[in-house]
């Protein structure tokens, strides 16, 4: 494992934390926009974290993983 | 403004980290609408270049995909959702590399086309709270070479900031294979095997415009993690993976677009680590369309048991020439247009990808990369 790497992750949450600023709920139409969605299109995202997981060697990082395969 | 759309919008904005309703005092509700949703996709990977090519077909998979989803709220508490795939698979896969006189590698394909089948099936129920929501989830994979059975769970928990929003979960699937022709090939007539994952994010509110997601993964797998299709295999009986993904929103009003920008840092104990960085941009125009240009890139280091060339003395004991185990790269383009008529939406979209042992990380690249194209077609019901 890479730990240099854990320490990057954990240290640009809490810059990303830090740099923000209260928003009111009348400002958040904007943020409450269909393409301002993680996953807009569930079935999309759904057949290519599929293909993905199926030819290349890395997986995960999409919240909670789904079942396996024979695929890979 | 159609009151069920004012409806729709309202309930995301309440989904939202901190966008509370000061009346009813809850900040997580189920969607308010139900949604039916259908993709037919072709997958199409180019043949082998015939210069690569030692024996058997040229021809790589070429998979046809059809997706249904139902996802519907449950009174005002609960939501439910139902996913379903089946798709249909022909074509031939490498059996196994070696190194020509030259110095070339070179595949053996698998000599007659594979025809297959898979279909699976989630069904998945979430409550939601004054404060956050939990989720559960149960996929069953059903080939007739494998089948998988998983579970998993997922929650999330606002912070009293109204900004923040934790969000976390565990899964594990039991998985069985069975290959055919086992006695044929002198493969495993049998085996198991078994996959726990669990997961923590923090979403948070960066000002009026964007939002970012940054959380970190662990995985496990034990059993038979080699590929019992390939002549030569020897893979370890156990893998630990680990991911960081950071996921950033940014709506410009102005120009009506969205920026998605994505990356994930993945490392495991079979020695691969990779970077996947990509980046789309949703463009509306008239609010009932949307044109969604995106590109990915992807690098991968080799697996420290990866070998250009099949093992066939097997004078190591962990050896793979799987090509999904070698140093490479890949760049993929998409393109996706939506556009909604009343309660419809009609979806199209394709991604070309390209993988590339130039632009790979360390160690050694295979001669088996791919190259797809995925084009796919669909409609979405909103009532």
């Amino acid at each position: 494992m890479n730990n240099a790497f854990r320490t990057v992750s954990l240290l640009v949450l809490l810059c990303g934390l830090a740099a923000c600023e209260a928003v009111p709920a009348y400002q958040r139409g904007d943020l409450a926009r269909t393409e301002m969605a993680f996953d807009p299109d569930p079935l999309e995202s759904r057949l290519n974290q599929h293909i993905y997981f199926s030819k290349e060697a890395s997986t995960g990082g999409n919240g909670v993983a789904a079942g396996g395969c024979g695929c890979n | 403004m159609h009151s069920k759309t004012l409806l729709a919008l309202t309930s995301s904005a309440l989904a939202l980290p901190g966008v509370i309703a000061t009346s009813s005092a809850k900040a997580d509700t189920p969607p308010a609408e139900s949604v039916l949703s259908y993709r037919a996709s072709s997958y199409k990977e180019d043949d082998l270049d015939a210069s690569l090519l030692l024996a058997g077909s040229a021809e790589r998979y070429d998979i046809k995909i059809h997706q249904l989803r139902y996802a519907a709220p449950v009174g005002d508490k609960y939501s439910f959702s139902l996913d379903s795939s089946y798709e249909s698979m022909s074509g031939a896969s490498p059996w196994y590399t070696v190194e020509s006189v030259n110095g070339d590698a070179k595949v053996a394909m698998s000599g007659a086309t594979i025809y297959e089948k898979r279909r699976d099936i989630t069904a998945a129920g979430r409550r939601y709270f004054d404060n956050g929501n939990l989720g559960i989830s149960l996929t069953i994979s059903d080939e007739n070479d494998y089948r998988s059975n998983s579970l998993a769970i997922d929650g999330s928990v606002t912070l009293a900031n109204n900004s923040t929003t934790i969000i976390g979960g565990a899964s594990y699937s039991d998985d069985e294979l069975s290959p055919t022709d086992a006695l044929l090939f002198n493969r495993i007539p049998s085996a198991t095997k078994a996959n726990s994952s669990a997961f923590v994010s923090v979403t948070q509110i960066l000002n009026q415009f964007s939002i970012i997601q940054s959380g970190i993964s662990t995985a496990r797998a034990s059993g038979f993690l080699s590929d019992p299709y390939k002549l030569v295999d020897r893979r370890p009986e156990e893998r630990n993976q680990f991911t960081w993904t950071t996921s950033w929103r940014r709506y410009f009003r102005p120009q009506t677009s969205a920026l998605h920008a994505n990356y994930r840092y993945y490392d495991d104990d079979f020695g691969v680590s990779s970077h996947t960085l990509d980046l789309s941009l949703h463009k509306t125009f008239k609010r009932t369309i949307t044109v969604v240009p995106s590109l990915r890139y992807y690098q991968q280091d080799a697996a420290s048991f990866f070998t250009p060339a099949s093992d066939f003395l097997q004078a190591t004991d962990f050896n793979s020439a799987d090509f999904r185990l070698s140093s490479y790269g890949a760049l993929s383009a998409g393109l996706k247009l939506n556009a909604r008529v009343g309660k419809y939406t009609f979806v199209l979209s394709g991604e070309r990808y390209r993988a590339d042992a130039s632009l790979g990380g360390a160690g050694e690249s295979s001669p088996g990369l791919i190259n797809f194209t995925r084009l796919s077609a669909g409609i979405d019901f909103t009532f």
